[in-house]
């Protein structure tokens, strides 16, 4: 019973959403499908070259600096602005590490980009063990429900 | 993959004149020759060689200059020994989708195979999404479809999800994100006779009271259960560009969280449990070409269901990164430890790398130590040295090759042999490189 309530409440808020939503378009103009000027190599640092807030997330350009700890927890980021990823990101970027099955371990994939913040490194297969005793939420992320045909061959 | 391929066929051929005339075109290709020699203690020496294309296409700026086209997706063929378990072919569809996006409010639509990721939701579908901002800070999000569903098992998600956000977003101090999805008839047990719905509630925060101060995370709420499934909070201080510390928090409650687990002999919700984990960490860049972080986690393991696997253990580390001629030499230091609670293993690793890119020549060296406490297998390290040399044939084409060989408790020796073709073609250049 509560779950149809859920459903119903879901669908009708979704519905009203929609309903509104066309009279209630924001004016501003659309960030650009791609990001105007080629980037360098490495890591962007977006406030080098903007100062002011970004057009339709209302966040400054420093937010997005591409630093180690926005790399480590860009989930965050992508979960509320995935359209301003994609205005530098192709969507097979991210999918050389999030995808329904991944056919090569990123830091194989990727074997001459050591630069990049890659997961499993070295021999995984061992360590996995020591990790996920520890912390099983961090595997369920990726492993959960997507990509781990290779985990039943062991975990039946 | 019929479905969407019937789906990207329909919509190709009726679209074929409006694609025909996109402005922007973009290809990538990878092709990757793998060769590797397994040598297990107790098995037969395995050698496996095989063959993968990773294929991207984007055609952009089509119709009335906002409809795109984009696809991705992989083939593997073995000329060898099975590199996997499965089959010696494989294949994925990641995505394949059409787009139109309106020229206000960051409005647009999405239909084919798409990646959603819209607060609670990071969901493959084959199906529709639509966001906008709206006026006054408020934006919308919709998505609705059929899951995608893994080879191995058609059971392995739900026969169809809906769900969305909304958020509001006061200029530059916040932004408060409500989202829900629903997933229709998910096995929720081991044997797989028992059907849920899947059914998740989240809130997200994005704080700055002033400018070198951020919160940024979320809490998951599982309705079908009724109870909350995670919190991940991180709180940066930025008091200058050089220095930044920040503090994060997380928390997953297995009963919660793992409900929907189509691997439930790993993460099997039955067991309960939970695990809290907090720390921080310090990023200094020292000088312009060196860059260095600290960073500490402590982890905290509980269930009083199955007790084998409680207790505290600790993440903590150094990394220093160096950057030089303008980026073109990049490399790392790395010292991490794992110290293992009690009944856990632990273990000290050491990373180190090199890259130059000169623009016609890319050279790179990674090396990777790791160092157990305990012995696995009757060993107490292992290590993995890569080396590789491209070179760019033309501006788009680089062929390139690595080779790998490491030891480690599973495999006495591992010899790892890469050889890449690499086009990356785009009819604008502008924006990042990939």
């Amino acid at each position: 019973m509560r779950r149809d309530k859920f459903c119903i409440l879901f669908m009708l808020t979704a519905a009203a959403l929609g309903i509104t939503a066309c009279s209630l378009f924001s004016n501003e103009s659309s960030l650009p499908a791609w990001h105007a000027e080629e980037l360098g190599e490495g890591r962007p640092v977006c406030s080098e070259c903007h100062e002011d807030q970004i057009r339709g997330t209302m966040k400054p350009y420093a937010s997005f600096n591409h630093s180690r700890e926005f790399i480590k927890s860009h989930r965050l980021y992508a979960a509320r602005e995935a359209y301003l990823c994609a205005t530098c990101h192709k969507g097979s970027f991210c999918n050389d590490c999030h995808v329904n099955e991944l056919e090569i371990k990123p830091p194989i994939k990727l074997g001459n980009r050591p630069d990049r913040e890659l997961i499993h490194r070295g021999d995984y297969l061992t360590l996995h063990k020591i990790d996920g005793k520890i912390d099983p939420g961090s595997c369920y992320k990726c492993h959960g429900r997507t990509n781990n045909e290779k985990c039943v061959v062991c975990h039946r | 993959m019929k479905k969407i391929g019937c789906f990207l066929s329909l919509a190709l051929v009726s679209l074929s004149p409006l694609l025909a005339c996109a402005a922007d075109i973009g290809l990538s290709s990878t092709t990757l020759f793998r060769f590797e020699q397994r040598a297990v203690p107790g098995f037969d020496k395995q050698t496996a060689i095989p063959a993968t294309e990773f294929l991207r296409a984007d055609l952009d700026k089509a119709g009335d200059g906002n409809l795109s086209l984009h696809i991705y997706g992989w083939e593997r063929v073995d000329l060898a020994d099975k590199s996997v378990n499965e089959g010696s072919n494989d294949g994925d569809l990641a995505y394949g989708y059409l787009a139109y996006r309106f020229p206000t409010a960051n409005a647009e639509v999405k239909g084919g195979r798409i990646i959603v990721r819209e607060g609670v939701a990071a969901e493959q579908i084959d199906g529709v999404s639509a966001r906008a901002d709206l006026q006054k800070g408020f934006t919308v999000a919709m998505f609705g479809g059929a899951p995608v569903k893994l080879d191995r098992d058609t059971k392995s998600k739900g026969d169809y999800i809906v769900g969305g956000r909304g958020s509001y977003r006061l200029k530059g101090k916040l932004e408060l994100g409500v989202s829900g999805l629903q997933e229709g008839g998910v096995i929720i047990n081991t044997a797989g006779t028992a059907k849920d719905n899947r059914q998740l509630v989240g809130g997200d925060i994005w704080l700055s009271p002033f400018r070198m101060l951020e919160l940024n995370g979320h809490t998951f709420y599982n309705s079908a259960t009724a109870g909350i499934a995670e919190h991940s909070y991180l709180l940066e201080f930025k008091p200058s560009k050089i220095i930044s510390v920040s503090t994060t928090y997380n928390e997953q409650r297995f009963e919660n969280y793992f409900t929907y687990s189509n691997v439930r002999s790993l993460f099997n919700p039955d067991n309960r449990g939970e695990v809290k984990s907090y720390g921080g960490g310090i990023g200094w860049t020292v000088a312009t070409p060196l860059e260095m972080t600290a960073d500490y986690r402590h982890y905290s393991r509980t269930s009083l269901v199955s007790t084998d696997n409680n207790g505290n253990s600790d993440r903590y580390g150094v990394d220093a990164r160096m950057t030089f001629l303008d980026r073109k030499l990049r490399s790392g230091l790395a010292y991490h430890r794992s110290d293992g609670a009690a009944n856990f293993n632990s273990y000290n690793e050491v990373r180190g790398y090199c890259l130059y890119d000169s623009g016609r020549y890319v050279t790179s060296m990674d090396a990777i130590g790791q160092f157990y406490k305990n012995s696995i297998f009757n060993r107490k390290e292992a290590f993995e040295l890569i080396a590789s040399g491209g070179y760019r044939i033309l501006q788009d084409l680089l062929l390139s090759g690595e080779i790998g060989y490491g030891r480690n408790p599973q495999s006495s020796d591992d010899l790892r042999g890469v050889l890449k073709l690499t086009y990356n073609y785009e009819y604008t250049n502008k924006g990042a490189k990939k």
